[in-house]
Protein backbone atom coordinates (compact mmCIF):
# COMPACT_ATOMS: atom_id res chain seq x y z
CA UNK A 1 0.00 0.00 0.00
CA UNK A 2 3.03 2.36 1.15
CA UNK A 3 4.86 1.67 -2.46
CA UNK A 4 1.60 2.41 -4.18
CA UNK A 5 1.12 6.04 -2.31
CA UNK A 6 4.76 6.05 -3.22
CA UNK A 7 4.21 5.15 -6.95
CA UNK A 8 1.20 8.13 -7.16
CA UNK A 9 3.21 10.98 -5.57
CA UNK A 10 6.46 10.30 -7.81
CA UNK A 11 4.71 9.76 -10.69
CA UNK A 12 1.80 12.29 -9.24
CA UNK A 13 2.71 14.96 -12.30
CA UNK A 14 2.35 12.46 -15.38
CA UNK A 15 -1.25 11.75 -13.45
CA UNK A 16 -1.80 15.67 -13.66
CA UNK A 17 -1.09 15.77 -17.33
CA UNK A 18 -3.16 12.73 -17.74
CA UNK A 19 -5.87 14.16 -16.03
CA UNK A 20 -5.70 17.46 -18.15
CA UNK A 21 -5.00 15.44 -21.54
CA UNK A 22 -8.37 13.19 -21.10
CA UNK A 23 -10.17 16.50 -20.06
CA UNK A 24 -9.07 17.82 -23.34
CA UNK A 25 -10.46 14.51 -25.01
CA UNK A 26 -13.55 14.75 -23.56
CA UNK A 27 -14.07 18.35 -24.48
CA UNK A 28 -13.05 17.54 -27.96
CA UNK A 29 -15.55 14.48 -28.58
CA UNK A 30 -18.51 16.07 -26.86
CA UNK A 31 -17.93 19.29 -28.83
CA UNK A 32 -21.72 18.96 -30.44
CA UNK A 33 -22.41 21.86 -32.45
CA UNK A 34 -26.24 21.97 -31.46
CA UNK A 35 -25.78 21.43 -27.70
CA UNK A 36 -22.18 23.24 -26.30
CA UNK A 37 -22.09 25.59 -23.66
CA UNK A 38 -21.71 28.93 -24.25
CA UNK A 39 -18.54 29.44 -22.13
CA UNK A 40 -16.31 27.68 -23.73
CA UNK A 41 -17.08 29.33 -27.11
CA UNK A 42 -16.86 32.63 -28.95
CA UNK A 43 -19.77 33.64 -28.07
CA UNK A 44 -18.79 34.07 -24.21
CA UNK A 45 -18.15 37.89 -23.16
CA UNK A 46 -14.95 38.36 -23.30
CA UNK A 47 -13.81 36.60 -26.17
CA UNK A 48 -17.23 38.37 -28.05
CA UNK A 49 -15.92 41.67 -26.17
CA UNK A 50 -12.17 41.58 -27.90
CA UNK A 51 -13.54 40.46 -31.21
CA UNK A 52 -16.19 43.33 -31.55
CA UNK A 53 -13.14 46.02 -31.06
CA UNK A 54 -10.72 44.84 -33.14
CA UNK A 55 -13.40 44.36 -35.94
CA UNK A 56 -14.70 48.12 -35.35
CA UNK A 57 -10.88 48.33 -35.98
CA UNK A 58 -10.71 46.37 -39.18
CA UNK A 59 -14.65 47.64 -40.19
CA UNK A 60 -13.26 50.81 -40.75
CA UNK A 61 -10.26 49.53 -43.57
CA UNK A 62 -12.96 48.30 -45.72
CA UNK A 63 -15.77 51.57 -45.36
CA UNK A 64 -14.99 52.48 -48.86
CA UNK A 65 -15.49 48.73 -50.23
CA UNK A 66 -18.70 48.32 -48.13
CA UNK A 67 -19.83 51.96 -49.34
CA UNK A 68 -19.67 51.12 -52.73
CA UNK A 69 -21.49 47.83 -52.48
CA UNK A 70 -24.48 49.75 -50.49
CA UNK A 71 -24.31 52.67 -53.65
CA UNK A 72 -24.84 49.33 -56.31
CA UNK A 73 -27.87 47.71 -54.30
CA UNK A 74 -29.17 50.81 -53.72
CA UNK A 75 -28.92 51.39 -57.10
CA UNK A 76 -30.67 47.85 -58.12
CA UNK A 77 -33.46 48.68 -55.62
CA UNK A 78 -34.16 52.19 -56.98
CA UNK A 79 -34.37 50.41 -60.39
CA UNK A 80 -36.97 48.12 -58.85
CA UNK A 81 -38.68 50.37 -57.27
CA UNK A 82 -38.73 52.54 -60.67
CA UNK A 83 -40.07 49.38 -62.17
CA UNK A 84 -42.59 48.79 -59.67
CA UNK A 85 -43.91 52.09 -59.60
CA UNK A 86 -44.86 52.10 -63.43
CA UNK A 87 -46.67 48.83 -62.83
CA UNK A 88 -48.45 50.69 -60.37
CA UNK A 89 -49.07 53.39 -61.86
CA UNK A 90 -50.27 51.38 -65.49
CA UNK A 91 -52.91 49.60 -63.10
CA UNK A 92 -54.24 52.02 -60.73
CA UNK A 93 -54.35 53.91 -63.88
CA UNK A 94 -57.76 55.93 -63.65
CA UNK A 95 -60.33 53.70 -64.00
CA UNK A 96 -63.97 54.08 -63.22
CA UNK A 97 -64.25 50.47 -61.93
CA UNK A 98 -62.50 49.89 -58.89
CA UNK A 99 -62.20 46.39 -57.92
CA UNK A 100 -62.13 45.90 -54.13
CA UNK A 101 -62.49 42.21 -53.96
CA UNK A 102 -58.63 41.55 -54.39
CA UNK A 103 -57.87 43.90 -52.25
CA UNK A 104 -54.47 42.49 -50.20
CA UNK A 105 -54.85 41.33 -46.60
CA UNK A 106 -53.16 43.84 -44.38
CA UNK A 107 -53.44 41.78 -41.37
CA UNK A 108 -50.63 39.15 -42.91
CA UNK A 109 -47.10 39.23 -42.56
CA UNK A 110 -44.87 37.95 -44.69
CA UNK A 111 -43.82 34.18 -43.49
CA UNK A 112 -40.37 35.12 -43.27
CA UNK A 113 -38.35 38.15 -41.25
CA UNK A 114 -35.05 39.05 -41.48
CA UNK A 115 -32.55 40.23 -38.98
CA UNK A 116 -29.94 42.31 -40.02
CA UNK A 117 -26.10 41.58 -38.15
CA UNK A 118 -22.55 42.04 -38.75
CA UNK A 119 -19.73 39.67 -38.76
CA UNK A 120 -17.36 40.24 -35.50
CA UNK A 121 -15.15 37.17 -35.98
CA UNK A 122 -14.79 34.79 -38.95
CA UNK A 123 -12.10 31.77 -39.06
CA UNK A 124 -11.54 30.33 -42.60
CA UNK A 125 -8.37 29.50 -41.97
CA UNK A 126 -8.78 25.62 -40.66
CA UNK A 127 -11.03 22.72 -40.78
CA UNK A 128 -13.39 23.83 -38.24
CA UNK A 129 -14.72 27.28 -39.60
CA UNK A 130 -17.39 29.50 -38.09
CA UNK A 131 -19.02 32.95 -37.73
CA UNK A 132 -19.44 35.38 -34.50
CA UNK A 133 -22.39 37.48 -35.03
CA UNK A 134 -22.96 40.71 -32.81
CA UNK A 135 -26.75 40.06 -32.17
CA UNK A 136 -27.73 37.26 -29.90
CA UNK A 137 -31.13 35.81 -28.28
CA UNK A 138 -31.63 39.72 -26.81
CA UNK A 139 -32.66 40.34 -30.90
CA UNK A 140 -34.48 37.45 -31.27
CA UNK A 141 -32.28 35.35 -32.68
CA UNK A 142 -32.51 31.34 -32.27
CA UNK A 143 -30.84 28.37 -32.55
CA UNK A 144 -30.80 27.03 -35.95
CA UNK A 145 -31.95 30.11 -37.87
CA UNK A 146 -30.62 30.66 -41.60
CA UNK A 147 -28.44 33.44 -42.14
CA UNK A 148 -27.59 34.95 -46.11
CA UNK A 149 -25.65 37.45 -47.19
CA UNK A 150 -26.79 39.84 -50.12
CA UNK A 151 -25.37 37.36 -52.76
CA UNK A 152 -26.25 33.98 -50.85
CA UNK A 153 -26.64 31.39 -48.07
CA UNK A 154 -23.82 32.21 -45.58
CA UNK A 155 -24.63 29.36 -42.94
CA UNK A 156 -27.05 28.06 -39.85
CA UNK A 157 -26.72 29.68 -36.41
CA UNK A 158 -25.57 26.74 -33.93
CA UNK A 159 -24.73 29.15 -30.43
CA UNK A 160 -26.31 31.83 -29.28
CA UNK A 161 -25.59 34.19 -26.01
CA UNK A 162 -27.39 37.26 -24.73
CA UNK A 163 -25.45 39.60 -27.86
CA UNK A 164 -23.62 37.10 -29.61
CA UNK A 165 -24.23 34.19 -31.82
CA UNK A 166 -22.10 31.26 -33.21
CA UNK A 167 -22.90 31.07 -37.32
CA UNK A 168 -21.75 27.67 -39.11
CA UNK A 169 -20.80 28.78 -42.08
CA UNK A 170 -21.15 26.64 -45.46
CA UNK A 171 -17.78 26.07 -45.45
CA UNK A 172 -17.94 23.99 -42.18
CA UNK A 173 -17.93 19.78 -42.87
CA UNK A 174 -20.43 19.53 -41.16
CA UNK A 175 -22.94 21.69 -42.88
CA UNK A 176 -25.21 20.42 -44.79
CA UNK A 177 -28.09 21.58 -46.89
CA UNK A 178 -29.96 20.06 -50.36
CA UNK A 179 -29.61 22.06 -53.17
CA UNK A 180 -31.08 21.69 -56.53
CA UNK A 181 -29.66 23.54 -60.17
CA UNK A 182 -32.12 25.98 -61.16
CA UNK A 183 -33.63 24.51 -64.24
CA UNK A 184 -34.49 20.69 -62.53
CA UNK A 185 -36.03 19.43 -59.46
CA UNK A 186 -33.46 16.96 -58.98
CA UNK A 187 -31.66 18.06 -55.99
CA UNK A 188 -28.82 16.76 -54.09
CA UNK A 189 -26.75 18.01 -50.91
CA UNK A 190 -24.01 20.56 -50.95
CA UNK A 191 -21.29 20.25 -48.66
CA UNK A 192 -17.75 21.61 -48.19
CA UNK A 193 -14.67 19.02 -48.52
CA UNK A 194 -12.29 21.14 -46.46
CA UNK A 195 -10.44 22.75 -49.43
CA UNK A 196 -11.01 25.74 -50.94
CA UNK A 197 -13.42 28.45 -49.38
CA UNK A 198 -14.22 29.93 -52.23
CA UNK A 199 -15.83 26.17 -53.15
CA UNK A 200 -18.23 23.79 -51.98
CA UNK A 201 -19.64 20.43 -53.84
CA UNK A 202 -22.70 19.77 -54.92
CA UNK A 203 -23.42 15.72 -54.34
CA UNK A 204 -25.59 12.80 -55.68
CA UNK A 205 -27.28 14.51 -58.43
CA UNK A 206 -28.69 12.02 -60.47
CA UNK A 207 -26.04 11.16 -63.78
CA UNK A 208 -28.48 11.73 -66.45
CA UNK A 209 -28.94 15.40 -64.77
CA UNK A 210 -28.14 17.91 -67.67
CA UNK A 211 -25.68 20.84 -66.62
CA UNK A 212 -23.72 23.69 -67.73
CA UNK A 213 -20.98 25.65 -66.40
CA UNK A 214 -22.60 28.45 -64.46
CA UNK A 215 -25.52 26.74 -63.90
CA UNK A 216 -27.07 28.57 -60.95
CA UNK A 217 -27.63 26.78 -57.59
CA UNK A 218 -30.66 27.02 -55.29
CA UNK A 219 -31.39 25.52 -52.15
CA UNK A 220 -34.43 23.07 -52.17
CA UNK A 221 -36.21 21.71 -49.55
CA UNK A 222 -35.26 23.03 -46.10
CA UNK A 223 -36.97 23.63 -43.34
CA UNK A 224 -34.07 26.16 -42.50
CA UNK A 225 -33.93 28.73 -45.83
CA UNK A 226 -36.70 29.80 -47.79
CA UNK A 227 -36.57 27.91 -51.46
CA UNK A 228 -35.14 29.29 -54.35
CA UNK A 229 -32.12 31.59 -52.39
CA UNK A 230 -28.56 31.20 -54.20
CA UNK A 231 -26.12 29.16 -53.27
CA UNK A 232 -23.34 29.50 -55.65
CA UNK A 233 -22.62 28.66 -59.32
CA UNK A 234 -21.43 25.49 -60.79
CA UNK A 235 -17.87 25.37 -61.93
CA UNK A 236 -17.02 21.99 -63.25
CA UNK A 237 -17.64 18.40 -62.50
CA UNK A 238 -15.68 17.22 -59.53
CA UNK A 239 -14.69 14.02 -57.82
CA UNK A 240 -17.55 11.43 -57.74
CA UNK A 241 -18.10 8.60 -54.89
CA UNK A 242 -20.82 6.85 -56.67
CA UNK A 243 -20.91 5.88 -60.72
CA UNK A 244 -24.78 6.49 -60.44
CA UNK A 245 -23.96 10.28 -59.17
CA UNK A 246 -22.34 13.55 -60.59
CA UNK A 247 -20.86 15.73 -57.92
CA UNK A 248 -20.41 19.33 -58.92
CA UNK A 249 -17.65 21.82 -57.93
CA UNK A 250 -19.77 24.91 -57.02
CA UNK A 251 -18.71 28.12 -56.28
CA UNK A 252 -20.47 29.88 -53.51
CA UNK A 253 -22.19 33.46 -54.26
CA UNK A 254 -20.77 34.65 -50.56
CA UNK A 255 -17.48 36.11 -50.57
CA UNK A 256 -16.38 34.61 -47.08
CA UNK A 257 -13.28 36.30 -47.12
CA UNK A 258 -14.77 39.63 -47.16
CA UNK A 259 -18.25 39.06 -45.30
CA UNK A 260 -19.09 42.01 -42.86
CA UNK A 261 -23.18 41.99 -43.24
CA UNK A 262 -25.54 39.29 -42.72
CA UNK A 263 -29.35 38.93 -42.82
CA UNK A 264 -30.72 36.40 -40.28
CA UNK A 265 -33.96 34.67 -41.24
CA UNK A 266 -36.64 34.03 -38.77
CA UNK A 267 -39.05 32.00 -40.26
CA UNK A 268 -42.60 32.69 -38.73
CA UNK A 269 -44.17 29.08 -39.14
CA UNK A 270 -40.22 27.34 -38.01
CA UNK A 271 -41.79 26.16 -34.85
CA UNK A 272 -45.43 25.15 -36.79
CA UNK A 273 -43.76 23.50 -39.01
CA UNK A 274 -41.50 21.38 -36.69
CA UNK A 275 -43.88 20.27 -33.83
CA UNK A 276 -46.42 18.71 -36.67
CA UNK A 277 -43.64 16.64 -38.48
CA UNK A 278 -42.87 15.57 -34.73
CA UNK A 279 -45.81 14.30 -33.98
CA UNK A 280 -45.77 12.40 -37.38
CA UNK A 281 -42.53 10.51 -36.00
CA UNK A 282 -44.08 9.50 -33.02
CA UNK B 1 11.82 35.90 -9.97
CA UNK B 2 8.77 37.76 -9.45
CA UNK B 3 9.28 39.81 -12.55
CA UNK B 4 9.80 36.90 -14.44
CA UNK B 5 6.38 35.40 -13.32
CA UNK B 6 5.13 39.08 -14.47
CA UNK B 7 6.90 38.78 -17.73
CA UNK B 8 5.46 35.21 -17.92
CA UNK B 9 1.77 36.75 -17.69
CA UNK B 10 1.97 39.59 -20.42
CA UNK B 11 4.00 37.32 -23.03
CA UNK B 12 0.75 34.81 -22.24
CA UNK B 13 -1.67 37.21 -23.07
CA UNK B 14 0.44 38.99 -25.87
CA UNK B 15 0.75 35.54 -27.60
CA UNK B 16 -3.00 34.55 -27.24
CA UNK B 17 -4.15 37.90 -28.88
CA UNK B 18 -1.58 37.80 -31.30
CA UNK B 19 -3.26 34.17 -32.44
CA UNK B 20 -6.93 34.99 -32.16
CA UNK B 21 -6.48 38.05 -33.54
CA UNK B 22 -4.29 38.11 -36.45
CA UNK B 23 -2.39 34.73 -37.10
CA UNK B 24 -5.40 32.45 -37.45
CA UNK B 25 -7.11 34.76 -39.73
CA UNK B 26 -3.64 34.24 -42.05
CA UNK B 27 -3.93 30.90 -44.27
CA UNK B 28 -1.18 30.82 -46.86
CA UNK B 29 -2.13 29.28 -49.93
CA UNK B 30 -4.99 27.97 -48.21
CA UNK B 31 -2.45 25.43 -45.69
CA UNK B 32 -0.16 27.03 -43.69
CA UNK B 33 -1.47 28.91 -40.82
CA UNK B 34 1.77 30.24 -38.28
CA UNK B 35 1.15 28.89 -34.64
CA UNK B 36 2.96 31.10 -32.38
CA UNK B 37 1.66 30.85 -29.05
CA UNK B 38 3.71 27.68 -28.28
CA UNK B 39 6.80 30.25 -28.20
CA UNK B 40 5.14 30.40 -24.58
CA UNK B 41 6.27 27.17 -23.36
CA UNK B 42 9.68 27.46 -25.27
CA UNK B 43 10.60 30.53 -23.25
CA UNK B 44 9.82 29.32 -20.18
CA UNK B 45 13.07 28.96 -17.63
CA UNK B 46 14.40 25.49 -17.78
CA UNK B 47 14.29 24.21 -14.59
CA UNK B 48 10.88 25.78 -13.55
CA UNK B 49 8.28 23.20 -11.93
CA UNK B 50 6.45 20.02 -14.17
CA UNK B 51 3.03 21.57 -12.51
CA UNK B 52 3.59 24.66 -13.66
CA UNK B 53 4.51 24.23 -17.37
CA UNK B 54 1.81 21.52 -17.44
CA UNK B 55 -1.20 23.71 -16.22
CA UNK B 56 -0.18 26.83 -17.98
CA UNK B 57 0.35 24.79 -20.97
CA UNK B 58 -3.37 23.17 -20.71
CA UNK B 59 -4.56 26.88 -20.37
CA UNK B 60 -3.27 28.78 -22.81
CA UNK B 61 -4.35 25.82 -25.26
CA UNK B 62 -7.85 25.91 -23.57
CA UNK B 63 -7.96 29.96 -24.37
CA UNK B 64 -6.97 29.71 -27.65
CA UNK B 65 -9.70 27.15 -27.68
CA UNK B 66 -12.58 29.29 -26.64
CA UNK B 67 -11.81 32.14 -28.82
CA UNK B 68 -11.12 29.86 -32.44
CA UNK B 69 -14.54 27.64 -30.94
CA UNK B 70 -12.28 24.06 -31.09
CA UNK B 71 -13.37 22.92 -27.47
CA UNK B 72 -10.39 20.59 -26.72
CA UNK B 73 -7.97 20.52 -29.44
CA UNK B 74 -5.63 23.03 -28.75
CA UNK B 75 -5.51 22.74 -25.13
CA UNK B 76 -4.94 18.68 -25.85
CA UNK B 77 -2.22 19.50 -28.26
CA UNK B 78 -0.44 21.50 -26.12
CA UNK B 79 -0.96 19.94 -22.88
CA UNK B 80 0.97 16.86 -24.36
CA UNK B 81 3.71 19.09 -25.77
CA UNK B 82 4.16 20.66 -22.24
CA UNK B 83 4.58 17.01 -20.79
CA UNK B 84 6.82 16.03 -22.66
CA UNK B 85 8.90 19.45 -22.85
CA UNK B 86 11.50 18.46 -20.32
CA UNK B 87 12.73 15.26 -22.32
CA UNK B 88 12.41 17.24 -25.33
CA UNK B 89 15.39 19.35 -23.35
CA UNK B 90 17.12 16.84 -21.88
CA UNK B 91 17.43 15.63 -25.40
CA UNK B 92 19.60 19.01 -26.84
CA UNK B 93 20.64 20.97 -23.60
CA UNK B 94 23.64 19.96 -21.21
CA UNK B 95 22.10 19.29 -17.66
CA UNK B 96 23.87 21.52 -16.35
CA UNK B 97 22.60 25.02 -17.85
CA UNK B 98 18.97 24.19 -15.94
CA UNK B 99 17.18 25.98 -13.31
CA UNK B 100 16.70 29.71 -14.35
CA UNK B 101 18.37 29.66 -17.81
CA UNK B 102 15.75 30.56 -20.29
CA UNK B 103 16.53 29.67 -23.81
CA UNK B 104 17.05 31.77 -26.43
CA UNK B 105 18.72 31.95 -30.30
CA UNK B 106 21.76 33.75 -29.09
CA UNK B 107 22.05 32.47 -25.59
CA UNK B 108 22.36 28.84 -26.75
CA UNK B 109 21.44 28.86 -30.94
CA UNK B 110 22.23 24.76 -32.14
CA UNK B 111 20.09 23.28 -29.30
CA UNK B 112 17.16 25.70 -29.30
CA UNK B 113 16.61 25.42 -33.17
CA UNK B 114 16.73 21.78 -32.22
CA UNK B 115 14.20 21.72 -29.55
CA UNK B 116 11.86 24.73 -31.22
CA UNK B 117 11.76 22.13 -34.55
CA UNK B 118 11.08 19.36 -32.07
CA UNK B 119 8.50 20.82 -30.28
CA UNK B 120 6.46 22.83 -32.86
CA UNK B 121 6.65 19.83 -35.54
CA UNK B 122 4.71 17.65 -32.48
CA UNK B 123 2.75 20.24 -31.32
CA UNK B 124 1.37 21.14 -35.23
CA UNK B 125 1.23 16.78 -36.16
CA UNK B 126 -1.00 16.49 -32.66
CA UNK B 127 -2.95 19.77 -33.40
CA UNK B 128 -3.91 18.60 -36.94
CA UNK B 129 -4.28 15.22 -36.32
CA UNK B 130 -6.90 15.77 -33.18
CA UNK B 131 -8.48 18.66 -35.75
CA UNK B 132 -8.92 15.66 -38.75
CA UNK B 133 -10.95 13.27 -36.70
CA UNK B 134 -13.89 15.17 -38.03
CA UNK B 135 -12.55 15.53 -41.93
CA UNK B 136 -10.17 12.58 -42.74
CA UNK B 137 -8.10 13.45 -46.07
CA UNK B 138 -4.23 12.17 -44.96
CA UNK B 139 -2.52 13.85 -47.64
CA UNK B 140 -3.90 17.55 -47.06
CA UNK B 141 -3.17 16.80 -43.53
CA UNK B 142 0.34 16.17 -44.11
CA UNK B 143 0.61 19.34 -46.58
CA UNK B 144 -0.31 21.13 -43.68
CA UNK B 145 1.41 20.15 -40.93
CA UNK B 146 4.46 20.91 -42.96
CA UNK B 147 3.11 24.10 -44.42
CA UNK B 148 2.33 25.32 -41.14
CA UNK B 149 5.12 24.27 -39.50
CA UNK B 150 7.79 25.76 -41.28
CA UNK B 151 6.18 29.19 -41.09
CA UNK B 152 5.35 28.60 -37.55
CA UNK B 153 9.19 27.76 -36.79
CA UNK B 154 10.59 30.90 -39.00
CA UNK B 155 8.39 33.12 -37.51
CA UNK B 156 9.18 31.90 -33.86
CA UNK B 157 13.23 32.79 -34.79
CA UNK B 158 12.06 35.90 -35.87
CA UNK B 159 10.13 37.03 -32.83
CA UNK B 160 12.99 35.50 -30.71
CA UNK B 161 15.52 36.93 -32.29
CA UNK B 162 14.02 40.38 -32.26
CA UNK B 163 13.13 39.84 -28.38
CA UNK B 164 17.06 38.77 -27.45
CA UNK B 165 18.59 40.93 -29.28
CA UNK B 166 16.87 44.06 -27.62
CA UNK B 167 17.39 42.13 -24.03
CA UNK B 168 21.29 41.93 -24.72
CA UNK B 169 21.13 45.42 -25.44
CA UNK B 170 19.64 46.47 -22.66
CA UNK B 171 22.32 44.12 -20.21
CA UNK B 172 25.46 45.97 -22.29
Amino acid sequence: MRNLFNFILRNSHWLVAILLVAFSFYLVFTHNSYQRSVYLTSANNVSGWFYTTTNNVASFFLLKKSNDQLLERNALLEKELYGFQVLLDSLTAPDSVEVIAFAPDSIATPQFDFIPAGVVNLSYSGVNNFITLNKGSSHGIKPDMGVISQRGVVGVVANVSTHFSVVIPVINPKFRLSARLKNSENYGSISWDGGDIRQAQLQDLPKHEVFHKGDTVLTSFSRIFPKNLIIGFVTDTGKSKDDNFNTFNVQLATNFYTLQDVLVIKDRFYDEQQTLEETLQQ
Amino acid sequence: MKISYLYEIVLFIFLVLLQVLLLNRISLFGIATPVLYLYFLLKLPMGRNFFYVIISGFLLGLTIDVFLNTPGMNAAATTIVAACRKSFMDLFFEKEEYDDFVPGIYTASGPFIRFTILTVVSHLTLLFFIESFTLFNLQATLLRIFASSVISILLIFAIDSFISKRKRGEQL
